[in-house]
């Protein structure tokens, strides 16, 4: 099986190599003088191609797989991450637990996103689709090029004998989080190479109408539905794996999925400008590549140890690949847009800065000031040591200090684009639109100071976020009155607010109202993240069987103590009960675990978790005195801290609404007339 | 490009590079390892480091009557220098001796007072066998 893993990579690399050299000699020369039979005929190879790339990966990953749950370790990969205690579930996780294999995946989730695309590609302008093959197959065929040649995790071990037993895949790894967040984030990095590829077929091809953007917008989408739903993921693993009680270090690996997650938001936005104004033309080009850019170079920045992190980076030289592959990357798209400039005009100027249009292009600015600010908080150590020979770095404060002020502007553009007019927008209009939302949050904030909460930052953005959600159920309150008022002239008997009616509203204009959904989650979100980072309580206390601490709304008893052994690890663990401070009752059992695993000689924490919608309870083992008879634990109170967990679910479930097909016999139930007035406001 | 369009742009980057700048200054941290950072002993006091290095013995870690790790950090080349560390806090989860270490805090009286203390996980980013090459070695002798 190992050796068909390799074959298949081969074969999935020759393929991707067809694709991209195939679809250039179409784009070049496919259309002068041949019959459009034949042209038919060659797109559809590219097209099966494509197909190919993906099924032929799909193998090799198998084959890998196949490797590591029969255990393998004639393979030097798998011998390095897998070891026969492992249960089953962490022997499949650890197929991307090291650099080899994650390349692989990456490859094989990039060529299944290509295969979606061409799956679905016969609906496309067809002057667009050779290019498209082309630059879909490029993606591919570059990180099978590196997976191949540089890091191919189906080298054999050099040695003459079989090992009987492998390394082990690091303890911190061996979580089920293993098993959905890394494939999660990649989808969303390889989902974001659909826009890039998009975008060069259109300028290739000059095929630059706005279809191309019409296209590219479910695709990112998706990208970055996936991107978000990894970087939660990847925060709620390291909130409950890592024992330091957050969720976010602004650690370089952190901040190189972060990166592209914020440009693509950009893009989500500039791309409705394109659609309906038909501005911002170059600019959702620069997003779409910089976007792409920033995938590549969070790759590299994670491979070329260029950066000190917690994370240990690699150091190997194949960091240079990924930096020439960037230059060419932005070399090609730089020319191709000076090629068709010419075509790139925007069909009018931004009119009034009280428009969407202005709104959205405020928006972009704001999540690229962050983009930028975060880059440069990654990359100044290596900045400061090449303009002043000294090595200076920054950490959290610096990137609290700059991005706190920005988000709090982009939460509250948040509450103000979506809902304010296109063009132009009138002071009654924004007064009728705006008034309450502004009422409330004003309200939120006096109460608030009168509660005693009086530092800035948490005053504004509780009130910020309440300004959002305000302005958004105002903006569903008008979509309803709306449909109301279209459906009583259609005969029918449903009541304004029943649930019916908002599913009928929401399935309508699934665009819009998914993206209110995911700006219900961020506002949601921000409350959350703003209560856990100010008003957090961090505590630590020794206690002997039958003691007592209080923190909080909490009593915490420990009831005793004791070892277990398992195969991979040997533990103690800590029996405490939460109870109330009001009542004395029991809330719940938290059990604390040190965890001291056998082969890798290394221990771990494992937190202790109560949930809860006013706070998290989060509990955590820091060890046994000498003597042998008192335990040592550090206990947080996260505050609300569940509702960001919520926040992301409902952020999510806004990409998946927004992405999903309108349903064609939906938009139809109405008359085009009312449909229109009841989602233009 | 529209006036309001270029306008908006400009007033970005004048704000944002003002922002940036002012937020690096007050925040930055010299980057050093511990040979450095003894090299640097006529400044017994530094404010705002970084160190990185790798943990060495002895290593005391008390819990009562507050967490307390104490221990010495090296290059992470090795090295005969080392230096004192005190870490008020939790012991990070993977701390032993020859693990590497990211350290931000203060030097003071020839001491690293840290305020973080990040364990480096040898995570999915190691390149290929980086001690595993020794072992393949071994074999083949």
């Amino acid at each position: 099986m190992i050796e068909f893993g390799h074959f298949a990579l081969c074969i999935g690399w020759l393929l991707a190599l067809v694709g991209v050299i195939g679809g250039a000699l179409v784009g070049f020369f496919g259309r002068a003088g041949t019959s459009s039979v034949l042209l038919q005929a060659r797109v559809e190879m590219l097209r099966r191609a494509t197909i190919g790339v993906a099924l032929a990966l799909a193998c090799s990953l198998i084959g890998l797989g196949y490797g590591f749950v029969t255990n393998d370790y004639s393979i030097q990969y798998i011998w390095q991450y897998s070891n026969q205690a492992m249960p089953w579930i962490y022997k499949i996780t650890a197929i991307w637990g090291g650099m080899d294999g994650s390349m692989l995946l990456w490859c094989g989730l990039i060529a299944l996103f290509c295969a979606a695309v061409a799956r679905s590609s016969v609906r496309y302008p067809r002057a667009l689709l050779p290019w498209l093959y082309s630059f879909l197959n490029s993606s591919t065929l570059f990180f099978t090029t590196i997976t191949l040649f540089l890091t191919n995790p189906f080298r054999y071990l050099k040695a003459p004998m079989v090992m009987p037993d492998g390394n082990g895949l690091n303890p911190l790894l061996q979580n089920e989080y293993m098993a959905i967040h890394p494939p999660t984030l990649y989808l969303g990095f390889t989902g974001l190479a659909i826009p890039y590829a998009f975008c060069m077929a259109a300028l290739a091809s000059g095929h630059i109408s706005n279809d191309w953007i019409r296209l590219t917008r479910r695709w990112t989408v998706i990208g970055w539905t996936f991107l978000t739903a990894g970087i939660v993921l990847g925060g709620h693993w390291a909130y409950l794996e890592l024992g330091w009680g957050g969720f976010w270090a602004w650690d370089p690996v952190e901040n190189s999925s972060f990166l592209p997650w914020l440009t693509a938001t950009a893009l989500l936005h500039s791309i409705m400008v394109q659609e309906r104004k038909g501005m911002l033309k170059v600019w959702n080009i620069f997003l779409c590549v910089l976007t792409y850019a920033l995938t590549v170079f969070g790759t590299f920045l994670t491979r070329s140890g260029i950066v000190q992190s917690v994370h240990a980076f690699a150091s190997t030289d194949i960091g240079w690949v990924f930096l020439s592959y960037l230059a060419l990357v932005l070399l090609v798209a730089l020319a191709l847009v000076v090629y068709r400039r010419a075509d790139l005009k925007p069909e009018r100027a931004i009119e009034s800065l009280f428009s969407r249009e202005a709104v959205f292009l405020l928006n972009n600015l704001v999540l690229l000031s962050i983009c930028f600010a975060v880059l440069w908080g990654v990359m100044f150590p290596v900045f400061s040591e090449a303009f002043t020979g000294q090595k200076q770095t920054v950490g959290i404060p610096f990137f609290n200090a700059v991005n706190v002020p920005l988000f709090l502007a982009l939460v509250f553009l948040m509450g103000v684009g979506p809902t304010i007019a296109w063009r132009r927008s009138s002071v009654t209009q924004m007064m009728s639109t705006f008034a309450l939302p502004f009422a409330g949050a004003f309200v939120v904030a006096i109460a608030l100071v009168a509660a005693g909460i009086t530092e800035a930052y948490p005053v504004l953005a509780y009130a910020i976020s309440f300004f959002v959600a305000m302005s958004i159920l105002g903006e569903v309150n008008r979509g309803l009155k709306s449909q109301s008022s279209a459906i009583q002239s259609a005969a029918s008997s449903s009541s304004k607010y029943s649930p019916k009616t908002l599913l009928q509203l929401f399935r309508r204009h699934r665009v819009k109202y998914g993206a209110h959904i995911i700006h219900f989650g961020v506002a949601m979100m921000t409350v959350a993240i703003t209560a856990s980072m100010a008003h957090k309580v961090e505590r630590e206390f020794t206690l002997a069987p039958g003691e007592r601490f209080a923190v909080g709304r909490f009593s915490l008893e420990l009831t005793e103590f004791h070892e277990e052994d398992h195969p991979n690890y040997g533990a103690i663990q800590a029996h405490v009960n939460a109870r109330s401070l009001k009542d004395d009752s029991v809330l719940t059992v938290l059990v604390p675990e040190l965890r001291f695993y056998k082969k890798n000689k290394e221990t771990t924490t494992e937190v202790a978790l109560r949930m809860g919608q006013r706070e998290d309870l989060y509990l955590i083992l820091a060890g046994i005195d000498e003597s042998g008879k008192k335990a040592s634990m550090k206990v947080f109170v996260n505050p609300l801290q569940v509702w960001l967990w919520y926040g992301a679910i409902i952020m999510v479930i806004g990409g998946i609404v927004v992405a999903v097909p309108v349903a064609r016999g939906a938009a139809r139930s109405l008359p085009a007339r009312t449909l229109e007035s009841a989602q233009v406001v | 490009m529209g006036r309001i369009f270029l306008s908006l742009v400009l007033f970005f980057i004048v704000a944002g590079t003002v922002l940036v700048y002012q937020a690096t200054r007050g925040t930055s941290s010299l980057v050093l390892m511990p040979s450095e950072l003894i090299s640097r002993a006529h400044a017994r006091d530094l404010p705002r480091i970084r160190v990185g290095g790798r943990v060495t013995e002895p290593i005391e870690y008390q819990t009562e009557p507050f967490f307390l790790l104490r221990f010495r950090v090296s290059d992470p080349a090795g090295g005969a220098t080392t230096v004192p560390v005190e870490y008020r806090n939790l012991k990070p989860d993977m701390f032993q001796a020859g693990r590497d270490v990211l350290i931000d805090g203060d030097f003071k009286g020839g001491t690293i007072v840290a305020a973080k203390l990040q364990t480096q996980c040898p995570s999915k980013y190691e390149p290929a066998l980086p001690g595993a090459t020794a072992g393949v070695s071994e074999l083949e002798k």
